[in-house]
């Protein structure tokens, strides 16, 4: 008899620490995805933590750590957006669900590729099984500032129903590549 | 006697010390997990009222308070950390993703079919003094040494958009048949037969007529192998099969050609259904 009561204790343990689990995360998701800092306020906690902590060494990570970081992660994506020509200049994302292995999030993108901007809006479906995390994406909205292109309209409508971002980026880095390319020429004989 | 009387005494109180011990072990521990379960409920709670009050807040309803507490600098960091890291995982679903190294960079080749993303793949380059392959995780059916000495040294984003035209191809052609026997395997008799690159298939399937069945072969051949599409289809009948199934063979061949494998099986299943 005992013994089913302590298993019933810990089955609930169990159960609460997941749960805990899941609500802290919901909580960090909702605080990170409903505020804006900008690089201003950003660059004032960067000058602000340097003063206030000048030789201190905290528990967690020492603000230099923190600026290291920073650095570290914005060096990379600077050297991707010039890698591959895709700029974005916003993202959002807002978690819809999030279950022990499921998370569903809807993001909101804008950018641009050489001279060419877009807008894109999806919901990415990430499940997580014992080897792996499986992404999928679905709802994908696209607007294109040339959308009135017949050929680029026609693109845009067929990746939107197969729900191919892959393949959307891919195309639009190396249409964009040639849109470029051929803008250059005919600037070159004007 | 006397000493054996004793001894069954001594040895009875014994069972009863150590049986007594036992149950007030089980005790403790019973009140131990009561108590962690209690603190763990007051936790929860504590962050479900929590967590409403944000979404409150955030939807302006009534009895709201606002947030009037300034974030802390290293809360600005943290955040912008976080968002900075979120735009990097951005990158990943564009195709080609990566972080620079000591030596170089490393780049990540994802791979999809539609919105499904499948396998990814790493190339650890040295840019200095020229580009080299450091390590790889490319398969070896992918042709990555002509690929390679074709454009690294002159191109690397081409040399990386060749190569990733070679995998999102090949993982393609591999979902497909996937797909296909996952979905459609009460229609193929038995096994699906493919090379590792999956440009080469050869299957049989079923095809009903006039409520009999009769097996197809077919031959798929991928000669593009930045296609996952086949450039050579050849789907035959038995010779003992009715002479209207050739039509039917002829027909099925071309949706090979233009459709997804599975998308054509599919739409077979539809067709023989509005027959019927």
């Amino acid at each position: 008899m005992d013994n089913s009561i302590c298993r019933a204790y810990e089955d609930e343990i169990q159960s609460l620490e997941e749960e805990i689990k899941l609500l802290t995360e919901k909580y960090e998701d909702n605080q990170q995805e409903s505020t804006f800092f900008s690089e201003e306020e950003i660059l004032m906690s960067i000058k602000s933590l340097q003063t206030e902590f000048q030789g201190e060494s905290e528990a967690h990570e020492s603000p230099s750590d923190l600026k290291a970081q920073l650095e570290s992660l914005e060096t990379d994506l600077s050297f991707l957006m010039k890698f591959t020509g895709i700029c974005f200049t916003s993202h959002s994302k807002k978690t819809m669900e999030k279950t022990r292995n499921r998370t569903v999030q809807k993001h909101r993108l804008s950018g641009n590729c050489h001279s060419l901007s877009f807008q894109l809006e999806f919901q990415l479906l990430e499940v997580q099984s014992k080897e792996n995390v499986s992404a999928v994406v679905t709802d994908l909205s696209i607007i294109m500032e040339s959308g009135e292109d017949s050929d680029v309209s026609k693109f845009v409508s067929s990746t939107e129903e197969h729900g191919n971002l892959l393949t959307f980026f891919r195309s639009l880095s190396s249409y964009a590549e040639w849109y470029e390319h051929r803008r250059c020429t005919f600037l070159h004989f004007k | 006697g006397v000493f054996a009387h004793l001894e069954m005494l001594e040895a009875r109180a014994s069972a009863a010390a150590v049986k007594q011990e036992e149950t007030e072990l089980q005790e403790e521990k019973l009140a131990r997990l009561k108590a962690r379960v209690q603190e763990l409920r007051l936790q929860r709670d504590e962050l479900r009222a929590k967590v409403d009050l944000q979404q409150n807040r955030q939807l302006g309803k009534e009895g709201a308070v606002s947030d009037l507490a300034q974030p802390s600098a290293r809360a600005v960091l943290e955040w912008k950390i976080k968002s900075v890291k979120a735009m990097l995982q951005i990158f990943y679903l564009t195709g080609i993703s990566g972080k620079l190294t000591k030596r170089g960079v490393c780049f990540c080749i994802s791979t999809a079919y539609e919105g499904a993303y499948l396998d990814s793949y790493h190339l650890d380059l040295c840019t200095k003094p020229e580009v080299q392959i450091l390590r790889h995780s490319i398969p070896t059916f992918i042709p990555l040494e002509r690929i390679a000495k074709k454009y690294l040294q002159t191109d690397i984003r081409r040399f990386l958009s060749v190569l990733s035209d070679h995998l999102n191809a090949y993982v393609g052609r591999r979902y497909q048949a996937e797909q296909l026997q996952e979905h459609f395997s009460d229609q193929i008799e038995g096994t699906l037969q493919r090379n590792s690159l999956c440009n080469l298939l050869v299957f049989n399937y079923n095809v009903s007529s006039k409520s009999k069945t009769f097996p197809f072969n077919v031959r798929l051949l991928y000669g593009d192998l930045c296609c996952s599409l086949p450039t050579e289809v050849i789907v035959s009948s038995t010779p003992n099969a009715p002479a209207s199934l050739a039509e039917t063979a002829a027909a099925h061949s071309e949706v090979f050609r233009r459709v997804a494998l599975h998308k054509a099986f599919h739409s077979f299943r539809g067709a023989e259904r509005s027959v019927a």
